[in-house]
C-alpha cells in the first residue's frame, strides 16, 4: 500500500468514527465558506462595476453638454477635432412626463439618438432601437421599480404610447431611483409624431478617441474649438469615475471593506476550528506515532481527512453564500447603473472555494505534523494539559468555587483549545457588533444631516436683519444667513461649483469631515469638496478661481478639503463677505441650529409666527432611501450568515465541551451529581468561553473592525462605528442566550445517556 | 459472620433480572440473582469476563436498572426510583471504585477527591474529610499533581479517598486492582479491606483481590453459583 493509499484509508476510517464531529466540523466551514462567498460577491460586484459597465457600454471618452445648438455646427466643431475615432450627438430633454402601468411622473429624461452609431450605453435585454416605429429604451434601474418588461407600452411626452423594446444601463451617472429615470429613442420617433425638423438642435456629444492617452490635449483643442457653443461643459471617463465614487463611493469602500473584515474572520475561524480539532486528538496521535507511525503520515492524514469534509461543506457553503447576497448585490449595482459581475465571479468564488478547503485541511495538518514532533509519550499522558503544581493552595481551590467553577476550570485547562474557540467567537460577536454599529450608522446618515457634517436643522426664508430675532426664539442655539450660489472654475468653465457661504464660522452649521489642509480662518481662504479638488486638481495652498453667475470673480486660497455627499462633493465654503463683496445678491436663507434637546416643532411655529416658511435640513442621502434600503439588505445577508456562524460555533464549542467530557459528567453523575449539577457544571463550561468571547468581541469591534471601517469612510462622512451600550448589551445577551440554549440542550444530551456508557467513553 | 450479616444489612438485592441486547442478540446476563451485604463486610464477586459482575455492580450502585428484582441500600431502595433520588442515593450511600480509576484529568488529585464534596446535597465537612483521607492515604506529597503525572497506585488510590469522601455506606469496586501491579494491587486491596462500617462489595477475576474478602461469591451464566467464606480481619484502620 503506498503512503497515500494508506493515508487516505486511515482518514476514511477516521472519518467514519467521528461521523458527528465531522458534520459539526463540516457545518463550520460550510458557514465560514458561506461568509466568504458572500464577501467575494459583494466586493467583486462593487469593486469592478465601474470598469465593467464602462466596457460594456463603451463609455465616450469624454461627453460634452452645451446649450441647445444646430447639429451641423456641433458635427462641424467635433469633426475639427484631433484624434476622434467617432461621435454621437443627441437633443437631451428634461422633465418629461413618463407614464406606464398607471403610474406617472413629470421628472423623465428624455434622450433623443440622432444616428445609430456607437450608443454610449449598453442594452441589457431585448434589442436596441431600429430605424422603425415608435420604440423606446428604458433605463434597467427605472423598468424594474415599474414592473416593466420588454413590449410593454409607456406613455412619453407628448409622443403617445411607445413600445419598450429594451432595457440599458449606462454608467455616465447612477440609474433609478438616485437618480431621474432615462429614456432613449431615435429621432425617426419624433420626426414620425411632429414631422421634420428643419434644423435640428442637440445638446449633447459624446466622444470617442482613437488614443485615450491624448485626452488633456484633446480637451485643450476642444476647449479653444468650441465658440459658438454655450454653456459647455466637459466630462470625461476618469471624471465620470470621480462623480460615482462620490456617489456611491461609501457605499462602496464600506462594502468593500466589510467583506475583507469578513474574509479575515471567516479564515480566522476556519483556522482556529481546524487547530482545536488536531488539540482534540492527541491521544491519538501519541497511539500512532507509538506504534511506530511516521511524522508524515500522521500529518497526511489529518489533512486528507480535514479535506473530505471541506469539499463538500465548502461547496455547499460557497453555493449558500452566493444565494444570499447575490440578489441584494444586483439590485445594488442596478441602481449605480453597472451589470452585475457574472462570470467575472467565477474566479474569486473559485478561489474563495479553495481557500475555504485549503484553511482547514492546513489547519489540520500543520498542527499535527508539529504535535507529531512530540515526544507519544508526553502525548499519550495528556499532552495539552500542563501541570499547576505550585501555582494553587495545597489542596486547590476551596470549595466555595462549586460546580461552575469547575466547569470553567475543565475548559481553561486546555488553553490552546480554550483560545482557539474565544477566537473563533470573538470574531464573530465583533463582526456581529460591526453590523450594528454599521446599520445604526446608515439610518443616521439618511436621516440625521449631523452625520454628514450638518449642525443646522431648520432653514428659513426670512430677511437677514431677522436674524436677532431667530437668535432669541427659545431653543435656538445660533442662526445664520446661508448663501449659496452656483459658480464655475474661471479657468475651465464647464466646471459648475456650489458656493456655500456664512458670516463667521461656518463650522457652527456645516462642518464637513476635513480630509486635507485646515479650516478657512482668513477672508479670502476656501474649503473646498473632495470632489471639485478631484476635477480641477485642487489641493491646500492651490488658487480657487470662481466665475460668480453675477459676473463677478473670485480668487480664494484653498486652506483645506472637505467631503461632502452633497453636490457630488463639487461645493466650496468661502466667507460671506468676500461673497457678497463679488456679488451682493447672493441667494440665501436663514439656517438655524437647535440647542439640544429643544422642541424643533416649537421653534418652526415660532418662525412662521415671524412670518417665515421654515424647512427641516435633510440628510444627503434622503433621495436616496432605496440604496439605503439595499444597503440594509446586503448587511442583513451578511448579518444573518454571521449570527449562524456565531451560533454554531457557541452550540459547536458547548457541544464539543461535553461530548469530550462525557466521561467527565459520567464521573460526577456516579459520585451523585443529579441534572442541575450537571447543568451547572455546563453553564460554567460554557460561561468560560462566551464571557471572554463577548469581551474580545466588543474590544475588536472598538479597537479594530469600526476604526478600520471609520477610516475608510472618512473621505465621505464621520461615521462613528462604535458600538452603543445597547447595541454591545443586545450582541452579549443574544450570546448568552446561545450559551444557555447549548447548555441547556446538551445537559438534555448528557442526562440521555447511561452513566455506564459515559464511563466507558474515551 | 452470619449473624453480622443479619444484625446489619445494608445493601440487599432481590431476584435481580437483567438482559442486554435486543432480538436475537438479546442476552440475559443476571438471572434472578439475590445478595444482601452486610456493614463492616467484603464481598467478592467472582467471575469470568462477560458473566455479569460489572452489571450486577452498576445495578448494586443505581447506575443501571434490573429488568426484575428489587434493591435496598441503607433501608432506601433504589430500584423504579427517578434520576435525580438516585443521584441523591448515589451522593450519600454509594462510593464507587474504577478499574480505569476514572479520575477527571483536568483535575489534580486533591481536587477529584474534593469533586464529590462540591455537589449539592453533599454532607457537610467535605474539605476536612478529604484532607485527612488524603493524608492517611499518604498522597499529600502528591496531592497537586494532575493524573497524568501520577502513578497507578496513586492514581487508585486518589480514586478511592474519592469514593470515600462523603462517607459512603457501601463502596463498589469494580476491578479495583486490574490497571496495577502486584505491589500497588496489595496495597489497594488493603485499603480496602481496611475499610471499617461500611459493606464492600469487590467484583474481580483475581484470585488475590478475592483473598482478602469475608465472603465470596461467584457469576456463572448470570446466576449466583458458589459462595464461599473466611473470617473477619482483624486491625483494619478507620476511614
Amino acid at each position: 500500500m503506498t503512503a497515500l493509499a494508506a493515508a487516505l484509508a486511515e482518514a476514511r476510517t477516521g472519518l467514519r468514527l467521528r461521523r458527528r464531529g465531522a458534520l459539526l466540523t463540516g457545518m463550520g466551514i460550510a458557514l465560514a465558506a458561506a461568509m466568504l462567498a458572500a464577501a467575494l460577491v459583494v466586493g467583486v460586484g462593487l469593486g469592478g462595476g465601474f470598469d465593467r459597465a464602462a466596457r460594456a457600454a463603451d463609455l465616450p471618452d469624454i461627453i460634452v453638454r452645451f446649450s441647445p445648438q444646430s447639429a451641423g455646427l456641433v458635427d462641424q466643431r467635433i469633426s475639427a477635432l484631433p484624434d476622434i475615432a467617432s461621435y454621437s450627438t443627441r437633443r437631451e430633454f428634461l422633465n418629461v412626463g413618463v407614464a406606464a402601468s398607471g403610474q406617472r411622473r413629470n421628472d423623465a429624461v428624455a434622450e433623443v439618438i440622432s444616428g445609430f452609431g456607437r450608443p454610449g450605453y449598453a442594452v441589457v435585454a431585448g434589442h436596441n432601437l431600429t430605424p422603425t416605429g415608435s420604440q423606446v429604451l428604458v433605463e434597467l434601474g427605472f423598468a424594474q421599480a415599474w414592473h416593466l418588461h420588454v413590449g410593454s407600452t409607456l406613455y412619453l411626452g407628448g409622443l403617445g404610447p411607445q413600445h419598450v423594446v429594451g432595457f440599458t444601463e449606462a454608467p455616465d451617472n447612477v440609474g433609478f431611483p438616485l437618480a431621474k429615470p432615462r429614456i432613449y429613442l431615435s429621432r425617426r420617433a419624433l420626426v414620425a409624431r411632429f414631422g421634420r425638423e428643419p434644423n435640428p438642435q442637440v445638446n449633447l456629444a459624446e466622444i470617442w478617441l482613437r488614443d485615450p492617452r491624448y485626452l488633456n490635449e484633446v480637451l485643450v483643442q476642444a476647449r479653444s474649438t468650441s465658440f459658438g457653443l454655450r454653456n459647455i461643459q466637459f466630462a470625461t471617463r476618469s471624471g465620470v469615475r470621480v462623480l460615482l465614487d462620490q456617489a456611491a463611493g461609501i457605499v462602496i469602500d464600506l462594502l468593500v471593506a466589510l467583506s475583507v473584515i469578513a474574509l479575515v474572520t471567516a479564515s480566522a475561524m476556519l483556522a482556529a476550528s481546524a487547530r482545536a480539532e488536531v488539540q482534540r486528538r492527541l491521544g491519538a496521535i501519541g497511539v500512532r506515532r507509538a506504534i511506530g507511525a511516521p511524522r508524515g503520515h500522521i500529518a497526511l492524514a489529518q489533512g486528507l481527512e480535514a479535506m473530505m469534509i471541506a469539499v463538500p461543506a465548502a461547496a455547499l457553503g460557497v453555493a449558500a453564500g452566493v444565494l444570499a447576497t447575490s440578489g441584494p448585490g444586483d439590485r445594488l449595482l442596478t441602481m449605480l447603473n453597472e451589470p452585475p459581475p457574472g462570470s467575472a465571479l467565477i474566479l474569486p468564488l473559485a478561489a474563495g472555494f479553495l481557500a475555504s478547503v485549503a484553511i482547514p485541511v492546513l489547519g489540520a495538518a500543520w498542527p499535527a505534523w508539529r504535535a507529531a514532533g512530540r515526544s507519544p509519550v508526553g502525548l499519550l499522558r495528556g499532552g495539552e494539559l500542563e501541570s499547576r503544581r505550585g501555582r494553587g493552595g495545597r489542596f486547590g481551590p476551596g470549595r466555595s468555587g462549586g460546580l461552575a467553577v469547575l466547569g470553567a476550570r475543565l475548559v481553561a485547562a486546555r488553553r490552546v483549545r480554550l483560545a482557539a474557540t474565544v477566537a473563533t467567537l470573538g470574531l464573530s460577536a465583533g463582526f456581529v457588533l460591526l453590523m450594528l454599529a454599521l446599520a445604526s450608522a446608515l439610518s443616521a446618515l439618511e436621516t440625521d444631516p449631523q452625520a454628514l457634517g450638518k449642525r443646522y436643522q431648520l432653514t428659513a426664508t426670512m430677511p437677514v436683519r431677522s436674524v436677532p430675532r431667530v437668535n432669541a426664539i427659545p431653543g435656538v442655539a445660533v442662526a445664520a444667513p446661508r448663501y449659496e450660489t452656483e459658480a464655475a472654475d474661471s479657468f475651465f468653465l464647464g466646471e459648475t461649483i456650489d458656493v456655500i457661504a456664512y458670516p463667521g464660522d461656518h463650522t457652527l452649521f456645516e462642518a464637513p469631515p476635513l480630509v486635507a489642509g485646515r479650516r478657512l480662518n482668513g477672508p479670502r481662504q476656501a474649503e473646498v469638496g473632495v470632489g471639485l479638488a478631484d476635477a480641477l486638481g485642487l489641493s491646500p495652498g492651490s488658487t480657487l478661481a470662481l466665475a460668480l453667475s453675477s459676473g463677478g470673480e473670485l480668487r480664494l486660497r484653498v486652506s483645506g478639503l472637505v467631503s461632502s455627499l452633497d453636490h457630488d462633493g463639487r461645493v466650496a465654503y468661502i466667507p460671506a463677505k468676500a461673497l457678497l463683496a463679488a456679488d451682493p445678491s447672493a441667494p440665501y436663507q436663514i439656517a438655524v441650529a437647535l440647542r439640544p434637546n429643544a422642541d424643533q416643532s416649537r421653534v418652526t411655529a415660532a418662525l412662521t409666527r415671524l412670518g417665515a416658511q421654515p424647512t427641516v435640513a435633510s440628510g444627503a442621502t434622503a433621495r436616496g432611501a432605496p440604496l439605503v434600503a439595499t444597503l440594509r439588505a446586503i448587511l442583513l445577508a451578511i448579518a444573518v450568515v454571521d449570527g449562524l456562524v456565531c451560533l454554531y460555533a457557541l452550540i459547536q464549542a458547548s457541544t464539543l465541551t461535553v461530548q469530550e467530557r462525557r466521561r467527565t459528567v459520567a464521573v460526577l453523575r456516579a459520585s451523585g451529581a443529579g441534572p442541575s449539577a450537571v447543568r451547572r457544571l455546563l453553564l460554567g463550561a460554557t460561561l468560560a468561553i462566551i464571557v471572554p468571547a463577548g469581551v474580545v468581541g466588543v474590544l475588536l469591534e472598538r479597537y479594530v473592525f469600526g476604526p478600520a471601517l471609520s477610516h475608510l469612510a472618512v473621505n465621505y462622512a464621520s461615521l462613528a462605528l462604535v458600538a452603543t451600550p445597547g447595541e454591545v448589551l443586545a450582541t452579549l445577551a443574544g450570546l448568552a442566550v446561545a450559551g444557555v440554549v447549548a447548555v441547556v440542550w446538551v445537559a438534555r444530551q448528557a442526562g440521555r445517556e447511561s452513566v455506564v456508557s459515559g464511563l466507558a467513553a474515551r | 459472620m452470619l449473624a453480622t450479616v443479619r444484625a446489619v444489612t445494608v445493601l440487599r438485592a432481590v431476584g435481580l433480572t437483567k438482559t442486554v441486547g435486543a432480538g436475537r442478540a438479546a442476552r440475559r446476563v443476571l438471572d434472578d440473582v439475590s445478595l444482601s451485604v452486610a456493614a463492616d463486610e467484603v464481598v467478592a464477586v467472582l467471575g469470568r469476563s462477560g458473566s455479569g459482575k460489572s452489571t450486577l455492580l452498576n445495578l448494586l450502585g443505581g447506575l443501571d436498572t434490573p429488568d426484575a428484582g428489587e434493591i435496598t441500600l441503607g433501608g432506601e431502595r433504589v430500584t423504579n426510583r427517578s434520576p435525580r433520588a438516585l443521584a441523591r442515593i448515589r451522593l450519600r450511600q454509594v462510593g464507587f471504585v474504577f478499574q480505569q480509576f476514572q479520575l477527571i484529568e483536568e483535575l489534580s488529585g486533591a481536587e477529584n477527591v474534593l469533586m464529590p464534596t462540591r455537589l449539592p446535597g453533599a454532607p457537610a465537612g467535605g474539605a476536612r474529610r478529604a484532607a485527612r483521607l488524603i493524608e492517611e492515604l499518604g498522597l499529600v506529597p502528591v496531592a497537586d499533581h494532575l493524573p497524568h503525572e501520577l502513578s497507578g497506585g496513586e492514581q487508585q488510590r486518589f480514586a478511592l479517598a474519592r469514593a470515600l469522601v462523603n462517607g459512603p455506606k457501601v463502596v463498589l469496586a469494580d476491578e479495583p486492582t486490574g490497571s496495577l501491579d502486584a505491589e500497588n494491587g496489595a496495597a489497594v486491596l488493603e485499603l480496602l479491606r481496611g475499610l471499617t462500617g461500611r459493606a464492600v462489595v469487590i467484583v474481580t477475576h483475581e484470585p488475590e483481590a478475592a483473598a482478602i474478602a469475608d465472603r465470596v461469591v461467584e457469576l456463572a451464566e448470570g446466576r449466583l453459583v458458589a459462595s464461599a467464606g473466611r473470617g473477619p480481619v482483624a486491625g483494619r484502620p478507620a476511614a
